[in-house]
């Protein structure tokens, strides 16, 4: 049996409460309908919200609160083909949420495989992330990833850039999050135009480059190692790797 | 001439490039509403140079002035460079504004000697309180403590510092007396211990110190040096010992005569031996010893260790300790916590390490799974050190055209 949701949190919630009291036992999961031709048998699901926060409830009563975080974050990465195996830890967490911790089990593996392989790209970017600061000392950054990592950034560099306005960018996804004052939220970017910059950019820009240049050992050059260590898919928008 | 700020940034970060310290982990969390910056615990680099070291803070020198004259160093007194000084304000802006636009975690602030030492820690200090009390800034900030200063300044240092740290450079007395006549251990290690002391005052934890030591540059051998280190490590004083392959910047008829390469071979050795100090509970006489006072170059300190004290071994995954896996060469702290957390639930074979994604490429010569040895060599030590050294083969048939006489099957000539 093959299950279609709409990609929102309620959806796979209600797709949760129905699989539970109709007993369903799905193959996969798709966020919409295949265009090939399926032998199987498709049903789809109707988001409600009463399903769903019922669901919702549950699974924070029954779950830890550190495994309810692990299905919030695995949803928010919005990598493909979470949805089975996410469903399979749910049940089992319901059933007992002592064998969350059993590795053993496959469906347990990959979900914290992926918690883990967002978090690593998570670190990554919190650390290859650039901002340029715009005329208005606002700080802009652009990001591309393959995990949705906009909220996860917002939050890290809402702790530093405490004082600051600032905006972190995916361009693919046509998200932002954007930190105004004491006002935060993720927001879609259908459109843009690429922003001025304020005066002082280039300078700093500039320093750093050369900061950069300066600090390498030439008899210990090693490039292999540094393309190991930041994968040209990162340098996009590294100032340092621009040229 | 006045030098442009560019220039001065090329010739302050290149002189303080050989400083190898630049995490700037440990630290908790500490950010402030309403304040700029603050730190995290695990460390973030934010970008690689072009040799593979992590750039996560801004290190430069205040100033490249010195009065000194170490042997191994390029900004010795005698040296013919360009020099250059920052202002602790121009200093101050640049490390805010690179922290902004998320270049760097915070600075890394060493000096050269300029006029004397307490002078040229005031300067350090001048910037720090412009970072501090002006900007707001709560970012990590290491600083360099210059040997022989005045104790009070120390105490300011230490109050506004995340990690603070002085190098020993050189792992004897003797070896400091030749190449750096202006240096005694004493003097180096007594802003140490007063920081160290200091900080204890008013907490519970000693605040986070490093120190570097050049390699290859003087005789002493691997188990001076991890006893040095042990040693540090144990009076709390140090959180972190640095080794640094000695590469030849100047001319000096004290120093080794041509290094072609630095021995960076040694280097990584004695980090893999430093690691089993500090997170594996190994002492340093178990890695080094009267006998092998040098690290083996050809295996890990860990391997090496292992086949030396082949009776521990082959250990069973499913029964030993703890302490008693890590001490399995190729499985790391990661490693046990994950067979720990496995075991609880079934009795683990190979392929589930596999699973789990243990590389058991160099444990396998030393583990069982449910009672069985899966290395296809024997277990003695030659002959796992040679699979080890040299991983056997895969053989590939090829057959030589001359091999069979075809012309017999085919009839061709």
């Amino acid at each position: 049996m093959i299950l279609i949701y709409d990609k929102t949190f309620e959806g796979f919630l209600t797709l949760v409460y129905d699989v539970y009291y109709e007993k369903l036992k799905p193959n996969s999961i798709f966020k919409q309908k295949p265009n090939k031709l399926i032998l199987e048998e498709i049903k789809q699901i109707q988001t409600n919200e009463i399903k769903a926060t019922k669901v919702l409830e549950a699974i924070k009563n029954k779950f830890s609160k550190k495994a309810f975080q692990t299905i919030l974050n695995i949803f928010m990465c919005d990598n493909d083909d979470f949805e089975v195996d996410l469903l399979n830890f749910i049940i089992i967490g319901f059933k007992d949420k002592n064998e969350l911790f059993n590795i053993n089990n496959s469906s347990i593996f990959y979900i914290q495989n992926l918690e883990k392989q967002l978090f690593r790209a998570n670190h990554k970017m919190s650390g290859f992330l650039r901002f340029e600061e715009l005329e208005d000392n606002t700080l802009y950054a652009k990001l591309e990833s393959r995990f949705n990592l906009c909220y996860f950034l917002g939050k890290h560099f809402y702790k530093r850039l405490n004082n600051q306005n600032y905006i972190i960018h995916d361009i693919n996804r046509k998200l932002a999050f954007i930190k105004d004052g004491t006002s935060i939220k993720v927001e879609n970017i259908a459109s843009f135009e690429e922003p001025n910059l304020s005066e002082d950019e280039e300078k700093f820009k500039r320093l750093w480059n050369s900061f950069f240049e300066a600090v390498s050992i030439e008899s210990r050059k090693n490039e292999k190692l540094q393309r190991d260590l930041v994968p040209l898919l990162y340098r996009t928008y590294m100032t340092e790797f621009e040229n | 001439m006045r030098k442009d700020i560019y220039e001065k940034m090329q010739i302050l970060a290149n002189s303080a490039k050989y400083d190898v310290s630049c995490s700037s982990s440990g630290s908790e969390n500490n950010h402030k509403t309403g304040e700029l910056g603050a730190t995290h615990n695990s460390s973030i680099c934010h970008t690689f140079t072009a040799d593979g070291r992590c750039v996560s803070l801004l290190k430069v020198l205040l100033t490249n002035f010195c009065i000194y004259d170490c042997a191994y160093c390029i900004n010795r007194k005698s040296n013919d460079i360009k020099r250059a000084a920052f202002s602790p304000r121009e200093l101050a802006d640049i490390t805010i504004n690179f922290y902004k636009r998320n270049y760097i975690e915070g600075l890394f602030l060493s000096s050269g000697i300029i006029d004397n030492e307490d002078h040229t820690m005031v300067l350090i200090l001048r910037t720090l309180k412009i970072l501090r009390y002006e900007y707001h800034f709560n970012g990590y900030i290491h600083v360099k403590l210059i040997p022989g200063t005045d104790d009070r300044l120390i105490d300011e240092v230490v109050a506004l510092a995340n990690r603070v740290s002085s190098n020993i450079e050189l792992p004897s007395d003797k070896s400091l007396k030749l190449l750096a006549p202006n240096k005694t251990k004493e003097k180096i290690l007594q802003p140490l211990k007063h920081a160290r002391d200091k900080s204890l005052e008013n907490d519970t934890k000693p605040i986070g110190m490093s120190t570097q030591l050049i390699i290859g540059a003087t005789p002493e051998n691997d188990k001076d040096i991890l006893k040095l280190s042990s040693v540090l490590y144990d009076k709390a004083l140090l959180k972190r010992v640095y080794y640094s392959a000695y590469i030849p910047v100047n001319d000096d008829r004290n120093l080794p005569a041509i290094v072609n390469k630095p021995p960076l071979l040694r280097e990584h050795r004695l980090y893999q031996a430093d690691w089993l100090l500090r997170f594996y509970d190994f002492s340093y006489d178990e890695i080094v010893s009267e006998e092998f006072p040098n690290l083996d170059e050809e295996l890990d300190p860990k391997t090496s260790w292992a086949l030396h004290n082949l009776s521990y071994f082959p250990m069973e995954i499913n029964k030993v300790s703890k302490d008693e896996l890590l001490r399995i060469p190729g499985i790391g702290v990661r490693g046990v916590f994950k067979i720990l957390k496995a075991r609880k639930f079934k009795s683990l074979d190979f392929e589930d390490l596999k699973k789990l994604k243990i590389s058991i490429k160099r444990a396998q010569y030393f583990i069982t799974c449910k009672g069985k040895y899966c290395a296809k060599v024997s277990f003695c030590s030659d002959t796992i050190k040679q699979a080890i050294i040299e991983p056997p083969k895969k053989r590939v048939i090829q057959p030589s055209l001359f091999d069979i006489d075809y012309s017999a099957i085919t009839g061709e000539l």
